[in-house]
């Protein structure tokens, strides 16, 4: 099963590209696309593709990875099946520090400094869930909940403070998440730190499998458990924290990768933690694509898609743990 | 039971000054003595009501009013008291007048009954017409008719200076700030941009105040000019990342007219002057469409 999952995937993955680049707001037939393309001069097809599709489509694509990516660490590293990014309030710092960046002047003056404050929100939110957290499921979740709750009001705090009128208005849209109309500079913006992140996540995956065994067990087979915890919190934070400051927050896919792909590749976490960046992509891509389709009179934002079909999903898995655990 | 019988006697006294406000209606709204202590629940009463009467005879304006102010008419609010259109301001600033809105809150008018102050509710302004009524109302209630029509002949000099204007090609022109949204048919700014002999192509709905207006669809539109607006709200923002999008700066340069918020949030006699410097602006853009 899993041999024939990596191609499928992956042709999935072209397939869901290609129509990201062909739908839009403004209705482009493919031979129009290709004759703007081959034009020498820029032209409204070539521009649209170019400075607004492909950017877009490549950013849906590079945060897909890192949040599902994220959400599968997460859960190996805690051995919970409801851990993830948005669920332990990392999401939630990541989107306190961006607001912080964006409405005090910082962004418009150091435009690194909303991917940067996102990141150290996100890390520090993520540092206090995991240390008040630690002991299991419950506590963990209710830490989540915690830092989620606080950071919202972090949230609010910092509107009432804004000397921006529109600030209220405006952030309230952006906290739904959405990938319209971000430009080029944007994502080469924060794209490095994604890749970071990810490269922090990926060298943990043998440190995972190790913890399935349980904590002790690890130990002994040499594993170095607070290094993990500190990789695994970096990378979540740079790739999470970064991914927020454009995007906005997008809930619920990286807790739904990880469990759309181990009924294909098992539970082993190191098997679970590629093929469920590439579905988080997937994932992404389609609710994006969905935006764009849903014929509304403003673009339905991605993330209210995201969590409209994530939470339905969450009661599920809530369910079925209170079925399987006593 | 003393509380119930206080209760009883404020709804008594509430009903009482309703009565006598239905029945003093019609003498109120035409006042013999001018009205001494104005108050305005309403930012764009706030503002004709500075041009209409003395500070001294405003009880308070709302505290949304002074970047406007600021911009329209400097220091023209100095020394006047403000209000957030709180219950318990109406009954501090004792009002002999109550300018408010539609949408002024409810609260706010139950008392200004209980206060025996006249209530004058003023429509929102959203084109030249509404304008002229909206002064002519606030005018005749504050006892300041003269005056308000000496406003209206300025604002209707202006206009008429507008029209005298040589014609050209219509531009075609959206006023896009990057949020989204763009002001529609039967706005006040679609009213300016008409005026000043433009053509708004955010108007495509006819039964939308606000349309939708994405970056695919501005490049497929293809304006002549993108209008945006500047003003009081100048802190930084999220819409500054998609009205700064790379693309509006490579196609639209030279084609973008920055419009002071001031003048478009509220219909004032000062909206011709904004329509005449909008023609103006107009006119400084390139021939010929944007191009790519």
């Amino acid at each position: 099963m899993s041999r024939l999952l990596w191609p499928a995937a992956i042709l999935l993955l072209v397939a869901v590209m290609l129509l990201s680049l062909a739908v839009g707001r403004v209705w482009l037939p493919p031979s129009a696309m290709i004759d703007g393309l081959l034009a020498p001069q820029p032209n409204l097809a070539s521009l649209i593709l170019i400075e607004l599709r492909l950017p877009r489509t490549l950013l849906a694509l590079i945060v897909g990875l890192t949040l599902g990516l994220s959400g599968a660490v997460l859960q190996g590293l805690l051995r919970n099946p409801l851990a993830s990014p948005d669920l332990l309030g990392v999401s939630s710092g990541a989107a306190l520090g961006a607001v912080i960046a964006i409405y005090f002047g910082l962004a418009s003056v150091f435009p690194l400094a909303t991917p940067i404050l996102g990141i150290i929100g996100a890390l520090i939110a993520g540092l206090v869930t995991f240390t008040i957290g630690r002991g299991g499921t419950l506590t963990l979740i209710l830490a989540g909940v915690a830092v989620t709750g606080l950071a919202s009001a972090g949230l609010s705090l910092a509107l009432n403070f804004a000397p921006n009128a529109f600030a209220a208005f405006e952030i309230t849209n952006w906290l739904l998440g959405s990938l319209a109309e971000r430009s080029w500079s944007q994502l080469l913006l924060a794209t490095p730190f994604m890749l970071a992140g990810m490269a922090c996540l990926i060298v943990n995956m043998r440190a995972l499998d190790a913890l399935t065994l349980g904590e002790t067990q690890a130990a002994s087979l040499g594993i170095d458990l607070d290094r993990a915890r500190l990789l695994a919190l970096l990378g979540t934070a740079l790739a999470v924290g970064a991914a927020t400051s454009i995007t906005g927050g997008i809930s619920f896919i990286g807790l739904l990768a990880p469990h759309l792909v181990r009924p294909f590749v098992g539970h082993q976490p190191s098997r679970v933690l590629l093929p469920a960046a590439l579905f988080g992509a997937i994932l992404l891509l389609v609710a994006d694509i969905a935006t764009r389709l849903i014929p509304t009179d403003q673009e339905v934002k991605l993330g209210v898609l995201t969590s409209l079909v994530g939470a339905p999903f969450f009661f599920w898995l809530v369910l079925r743990l209170r079925r399987t655990s006593p | 039971m003393l509380s119930v019988s206080h209760e009883l006697r404020r709804r008594l006294v509430g009903m009482l000054a309703l009565g006598a406000l239905l029945v003093a209606g019609p003498v109120f709204a035409a006042p013999s003595a001018k009205p001494q202590r104005i108050m305005s629940l309403n930012m764009c009463n706030d503002l004709i009501l500075l041009m209409l009467v003395p500070r001294s005879r405003i009880a308070s304006i709302t505290y949304l009013a002074h970047d406007a102010v600021d911009r329209l008419m400097p220091g023209a609010d100095r020394g006047v008291a403000t209000n957030r259109g709180t219950a318990e301001e109406l009954l501090l600033h004792k009002p002999d007048l109550i300018l408010a809105s539609p949408w002024s809150s409810s609260v706010a008018r139950r008392l200004g009954k209980q206060v025996n102050a006249p209530i004058i509710e003023v429509e929102t302004a959203y084109d030249f017409e509404a304008i002229r009524r909206v002064i002519r109302q606030i005018g005749s209630a504050v006892g300041e008719p003269a005056r308000a029509e000496a406003l209206i002949a300025g604002m209707d000099r202006d206009l008429a200076a507008l029209a005298a204007r040589p014609a050209m090609r219509p531009l075609r022109v959206v006023a896009w700030t990057g949020d989204g949204l763009v002001p529609g048919r039967g706005t006040l700014t679609d009213a300016i941009i008409t005026a000043a002999g433009g053509i708004n192509i955010g108007a495509k709905h006819a039964d939308n105040s606000t349309a939708s207006f994405g970056l695919e669809e501005l490049l497929a539109a293809r304006p002549d000019a993108i209008m945006q607006g500047m003003g009081s709200y100048d802190a930084p923002a999220l819409r500054e990342n998609v009205a700064r999008h790379p693309l509006i700066k490579r196609f639209f340069a030279g084609r973008q007219i920055d419009y002071p918020d001031a003048y478009y949030a509220c219909g004032l006699p000062q909206t011709a002057q904004a329509a005449r410097q909008l023609a103006d602006a107009f006119a400084r853009v390139p021939r010929g469409g944007p191009r790519w």
